[in-house]
């Protein structure tokens, strides 16, 4: 760290890190009713309550990472401090209490009722202006030098167009299957296009400060993976587009591009394993490396072989709708982008704190059980949605009955999941301790 | 490889994508008023969709496959029940179908389950590019018997058994040909209490005779 503003990050990891585990209490209330029909939440916490919070505090925690991420380290690439710090932290503020009224909101049964964009609309005007004050607050201070490296590019490419594609999940349309095509501009363009370019630049930063490989090998090779990521994941939104009332072109279309989609995500692995061997500075902070590779590789199997598996319309006409799409999505989101803002709270916080070497050992086991127990959920999930996708859609067995036969899988996997809180457990204490400054 | 190399795929890549991208949804919002009957998108069902996203529907429910995976996928359902069926169970899900997994009673107004019939309806009329598929063992299968078709239609097997398939809350009815005959199970299905007045299955008194007659024929052959 060497501008004071970087520190504006702390804050924003100390409310990731808190919804991180209120995300993960909200998880095993939902595994829970999977496991036993007898539900004494019904009324008061139905399922679809908690997953809309569930989810909702993924994203938001994910995003305020990417923005304590982004405050860290543009001060590093700009040469300058933060535009202004007063507007990072009302920013912090503004949007912190965006996310609780919505969260009070969805107990109460107030929701606009799109998956992941259950925000009532006025609260999305709230976080419409919660992204044009960061974005404001990060192009000033960019503005500030004008040192365009490709890395503060990237990132502020990614950005911008994350809070632009926000601006298709806003309006109500009256026809659903439009509503849902303009859906995925958000959801799709976000995960497969957005958040891998702020992923891409943050990733490339770090391996850059933690290996001391240099910066011309790292922005060559982050143009040349985020160009694939583009290019395989716009046409690749079409694999959403096989079975919503679109014409079946996309089935071509889609199914072509997507496929091609685990080419950058293996090119990261490659790319971030080559700046490991080839670094050229001694790597201390061990926490942050296993983080960094490890979601390389999680990333790779999460998002890529998972996706891949039922990206195809032959494979996914049976699988669409099934619990492969939920354990794709959790293996993907924990591979892609958890791991991310955990290497980069891992990576950050000893340097905000000035503590050169730190107790590591809690952080290592952390990941070690965060990692395993999430294979476990993601496999243990992806058999349950292969014995419906074999009962349901190939044997024609009603839903509920199936449903029945799934218990066994479900049940593992929320023993795992147990595991992986285990693992968040170790996590809190150990960031809270550092928080602290706490070597 | 050098910087600009990795620029230009970066740019090449980048603007390639996009154009075929934009081109295809241009087509696809042409084409899609069509494939979605938006002719007989009225105000009821506008009104349908809005009570499906106030009350949250989707994060229990898939439709277009899209969603909670905690509950049926709705984007054919009205190919597989009736208006009267899904009405009734829109009012008290747990009376028409008393399934282990609930879906809680959300006290929808008569007017709300009225729009949300005919979403569902319009939805039902989607170009799907044929999802979901039709299972391969029963189109395999010779076609169903009207009666069956009628037990699948009224979610019978929600609390019945038959070959092993089926919930649990009613009697197994694999062999129930062998215990009744076709004018008790008429009757049983028109007024459940007149043959055990402790009875918990719903009467179907609405089905036309046409209906209970076949219902009941298909069940009096289970032998």
């Amino acid at each position: 760290m060497i501008y004071e503003s970087q520190k504006i990050a702390l804050n924003y990891f100390i409310v990731a890190a808190l919804l991180f585990g209120l995300q993960i209490v909200f998880g095993l209330i939902l595994g829970a009713k999977y496991v036993w029909d007898f539900d004494p939440l019904l009324n008061i916490l139905p399922f679809n309550t908690a997953r809309a919070i569930h989810i909702n505090l993924l994203v938001v925690w994910l995003l305020f990472g990417f923005m304590g991420g982004t405050y860290y380290i543009v001060p590093e690439e700009a040469q300058t401090e933060i535009y202004s710090k007063k507007l990072a932290n009302f920013q912090l503020i503004l949007f912190a209490l965006i996310g609780v009224t919505a969260i009070a909101g969805y107990i109460l049964g107030w929701s606009w009722g799109m998956p992941f964009l259950e925000q009532p609309t006025i609260l999305k005007f709230g976080i419409v202006i919660v992204a044009l004050i960061f974005l404001y607050n990060i192009f000033m201070t960019m503005m500030k030098t004008r040192k365009w490296t490709v890395i503060q590019g990237v990132l502020l490419g990614g950005l911008v167009m994350l809070a632009g594609m926000f601006l298709f999940g806003v309006f109500f349309m009256k026809n659903l299957a439009t509503q849902y095509f303009w859906w995925w501009w958000v959801i799709h363009l976000w995960v497969e296009g957005a958040w891998e370019l702020i992923t891409g630049a943050i990733m490339a930063f770090m391996l850059m400060k933690i290996t001391g490989v240099d910066r011309a090998m790292v922005e060559k090779w982050l143009y040349v993976e985020i160009g694939l990521v583009l290019f395989t994941g716009i046409v690749g939104t079409g694999h959403h587009y096989y079975w919503i009332g679109t014409p079946n072109y996309w089935l071509w279309w889609g199914g072509f591009f997507s496929a091609l989609e685990p080419l950058p995500i293996l090119f990261m692995v490659i790319d971030t394993l080559r700046s490991v061997r080839e670094r050229k500075a001694e790597i201390t902070n061990r926490v942050a490396l296993n983080w960094a590779v490890g979601c390389a590789v999680m990333h790779f199997f999460g998002a890529g072989v998972w996706g891949f598996a039922h990206t195809l319309p032959q494979i996914n006409q049976w699988t669409h709708g099934t619990q492969i799409t939920a354990s794709h999505g959790h293996f993907a989101f924990f591979g892609a982008y958890a791991m991310l803002n955990l290497t980069l709270i891992y990576f950050v916080m000893p340097q905000i704190k000035g503590l050169t070497n730190f107790k590591q050992s809690l952080g290592i086991k952390s990941f070690w059980f965060m990692c395993s127990f999430m294979a476990l959920m993601a496999l243990s999930l992806a058999v349950a949605g292969i014995v419906q996708t074999y009962f349901q859609r190939i044997l024609g067995m009603d839903y509920l009955t199936t449903q029945e036969y799934m218990k066994l899988w479900y049940a593992v996997f929320w023993v795992s999941a147990w595991g992986f809180a285990a693992g968040v457990v170790m996590f809190l204490l150990d960031f809270f301790r550092l928080a602290k400054g706490k070597a | 490889m050098t910087l600009s190399q990795g620029k230009a795929i970066f740019i090449w890549g980048t603007a390639i994508s996009a154009v075929i991208f934009l081109v295809l949804t241009y087509d696809s919002l042409v084409q899609m008023p069509k494939r979605t009957q938006e002719a007989k998108l009225d105000a009821h069902v506008a009104a349908g969709k809005w009570t499906w996203q106030k009350h949250n529907c989707n994060d229990c429910h898939t439709i277009l496959g899209i969603g909670g995976y905690y509950a049926p996928d709705v984007t054919k359902v009205m190919s597989s029940r009736d208006n009267a069926w899904v009405t009734r169970f829109l009012k008290d899900p747990e009376k028409v179908w008393p399934n282990p997994r609930k879906m809680p009673n959300i006290h929808l107004q008569d007017q709300e389950v009225a729009d949300l019939v005919a979403f569902l309806t319009w939805v039902n009329g989607i170009d799907t590019n044929g999802w979901p598929p039709k299972p391969m063992v029963a189109t395999a299968v010779t076609s169903l018997s009207s009666g069956e078709e009628v037990y699948k239609a009224q979610g019978c097997s929600a609390c019945h058994t038959i070959a092993g398939v089926g919930g649990k809350v009613g009697p197994d009815l694999s062999k129930v040909g062998g215990k009744r005959d076709k004018v008790w199970i008429k009757t049983q299905i028109k007024d459940p209490k007149s043959h055990n007045p402790q009875s918990i299955m719903p009467s179907f008194p609405k089905l036309s005779s046409k209906d209970i007659d076949s219902l009941a024929n298909y069940l009096a052959g289970l032998r």
